[in-house]
């Protein structure tokens, strides 16, 4: 028994770390490679660690303002993903509000009718959503990114889970002491689904970050676009890797944000998916 | 007691509801009635009936049918290849991960996770380097002079690992939560039973995260329909298009930049979209149905 825990362990720790190798090294394959010259990485292959460290590769990237403007890019990310979290963390939390918390006829059917909805599959709406988007004229602005994700039904389903869990005798109190639904929700309820909402506003906010078909759509001017719509480009600016440096070091930027975020809200990052699983399971 | 006012709910759940109808009620409805008629995005659809769909299912002399024939096979070599990897390894890491002597897991599992947060066309980058011919890694660790990107079978296992790569994280997660949730007496009482480690697993941990693993798998397989970025930045299609998916002929059709063919790339989206419906009906009966029995 106790020799077959201990073999069993090993087995786990040996699978772990090359797994956990394999899914490191590319990483810090590009962050290496950011930092080497071009003549040394044709002459000498790949290695572990430069030769020379250098610096000019990012240098040469800020520099490029006008075919591939990177910094213009992870701005305009930044803003899109941004504004997109606070808005889906406003309409998922009010919405949800409204279908767990009042009381109308064919509440729970209305529900359910849009989520039933919502499951077709949505590679059916991308089209005509480009055009709505275009008489809507948000074509190249950071609007057809910010907005139309707003309508999902996903963390709507999540608030409203999350809200049943909260006892319906804090707002019949409140409502007795003369407190309006606006006064209950911004008091009583947003207060207390504050981990909910930081699970979904954080997974909206990598989720328009890593956005990559939409985007590359409704983006055509090189200074609007987000940074996963600019890297398609930068096959072709610094292509057929004469510039290798230059073009590992914009992957490592574009990665650097989310990368933030993760290390700064690791715990939420997890316990948000025990949540979404309690729900399912 | 003061109740809400007739007009209150509206006030909650309506701006949603005009959200919802401009940008998944109507685009839905217009993406089926497109798929009828010669729309090119511009001007006014005019209703063809069937023609589009005669078209790409039974025209073998169009471009329009070879297209969604090797769109459609491409797309299910994928989802047939990428599936089952992206539920066995994670499931495999979550199995390893709660082993009860197994320590440094948040490592393990922050180390595993993070290439999830790399946005698809970072990643796309940084692995086209890796498999490079001359300057790659790969080729110059075993001495190879395989074109990976340029040669099938490898341009799909160039594909398949910066998928599995950037796909496994959330797979993970889950799996460990439900494999946490499972009860500890289950395992002893199994282990009172001279159980071993693999009958423990086949027995008590995979029958009690039944429902993670039919979410994960309807999820993942849906996600894998919609492939476009992986083939699009790895391999542009290539070989010969023998990796060109559906979703980048659908994009290629609608958007490209001679007169659009949203019609036509509005059926193919169509069928694209049911065949994804039955596969996922068939995925959630078939999971349901063994896990009862």
């Amino acid at each position: 028994m106790f020799e077959k825990i201990k073999v069993s362990k090993y087995l786990a720790y040996l699978f772990l770390i090359i797994v956990s190798a394999i899914w490191a090294i590319p990483v810090l394959f590009g962050i290496v490679t950011s930092f080497r010259s071009q003549t040394e990485v044709v002459n000498e292959g790949f290695r572990l660690l430069p030769v020379n460290w250098i610096v000019e590769n990012y240098v040469n990237i800020l520099e490029n303002t006008s075919t591939a403007p990177i910094m213009q890019w992870l701005w305009n990310s930044i803003f899109i993903a941004t504004m997109h979290t606070l808005l889906v963390v406003v309409v998922i939390s009010i919405t949800g509000y409204g279908y767990s918390r009042m009381k109308f006829k064919g509440r729970d059917l209305l529900f359910f009718t849009l989520l039933g909805i919502s499951f077709f599959p949505n590679v059916v709406n991308l089209i005509p959503s480009y055009k709505i988007i275009d008489i809507l004229g948000w074509v190249n602005t950071p609007w057809a990114m910010i907005v139309p994700g707003l309508a999902g039904m996903g963390n709507i389903f999540l608030v409203r889970q999350f809200m049943k869990g909260i006892p319906m005798e804090l707002d019949e109190s409140a409502r007795v002491d003369g407190a309006s639904d606006f006064k209950i929700f911004s008091r009583i309820i947003l207060p207390l689904i504050r981990p909910v909402l930081i699970v979904c506003g954080l997974f909206s906010f990598t989720g328009s970050w890593n956005d990559f078909l939409w985007p590359v759509i409704v983006y055509t001017d090189v200074n609007k676009m987000p940074v996963t719509a600019g890297l398609l480009l930068l096959q072709d600016v610094y292509g057929n890797y004469r510039m290798i440096g230059q073009l590992m070091g914009s992957a490592i930027l574009a990665i650097i944000p989310t990368l933030l975020l993760f290390f700064f809200a690791q715990k939420y990052f997890v316990s948000a998916i025990n949540l979404n699983s309690g729900i399912k399971g | 007691m003061k109740e809400h006012g007739k007009f209150a709910p509206l006030f909650f759940v309506g701006p949603h509801i005009i959200l919802f109808i401009v940008f998944i009620l109507i685009p839905s409805i217009y993406g089926i009635y497109a798929s009828f008629t010669n729309w090119n995005l511009v001007g006014s659809p005019e209703w063809v009936g069937l023609d589009n769909y005669k078209t790409i299912l039974a025209n073998s002399d169009s471009t329009f049918y070879s297209q969604f024939f090797n769109g459609m096979k491409n797309t299910l070599i994928f989802v047939g290849l990428s599936v089952p990897l992206m539920i066995v390894i994670p499931l495999m890491i979550a199995v390893a991960l709660e082993h009860k002597e197994v320590k440094f897991t948040s490592l393990f599992q922050t180390l595993i996770y993070i290439p999830g947060l790399v946005s698809i066309s970072a990643a796309a980058l940084i692995w086209s380097l890796i498999f490079n011919k001359q300057l790659g890694v790969v080729n110059n660790m075993f001495g190879s002079e395989q074109v990976w990107t340029a040669t099938q079978p490898y341009a799909w296992i160039t594909i398949i690992i910066i998928t599995v790569w950037a796909g496994i994280g959330g797979n993970m997660i889950i799996y460990r939560a439900g494999i946490n949730g499972v009860s500890k007496d289950l395992y002893e009482s199994a282990e009172i039973d001279g159980a071993g480690p693999i009958r423990k697993f086949w027995n008590v941990t995979l029958p009690s995260i039944k429902f993670p693993l039919i979410y994960t798998m309807v999820m993942t397989t849906a996600g894998a329909f919609n492939v476009f970025a992986q083939p699009l930045m790895m391999t542009d299609g290539g070989p010969r298009q023998s990796t060109t998916v559906l979703m980048m002929y659908i994009r290629d059709l609608a958007f490209s930049h001679g007169e659009s063919i949203a019609g036509v790339a509005s059926a193919m989206a169509v069928m694209l979209g049911l065949v994804l419906l039955v596969i996922s009906a068939i995925q959630y009966y078939i999971m349901n149905k063994n896990a009862t029995t």
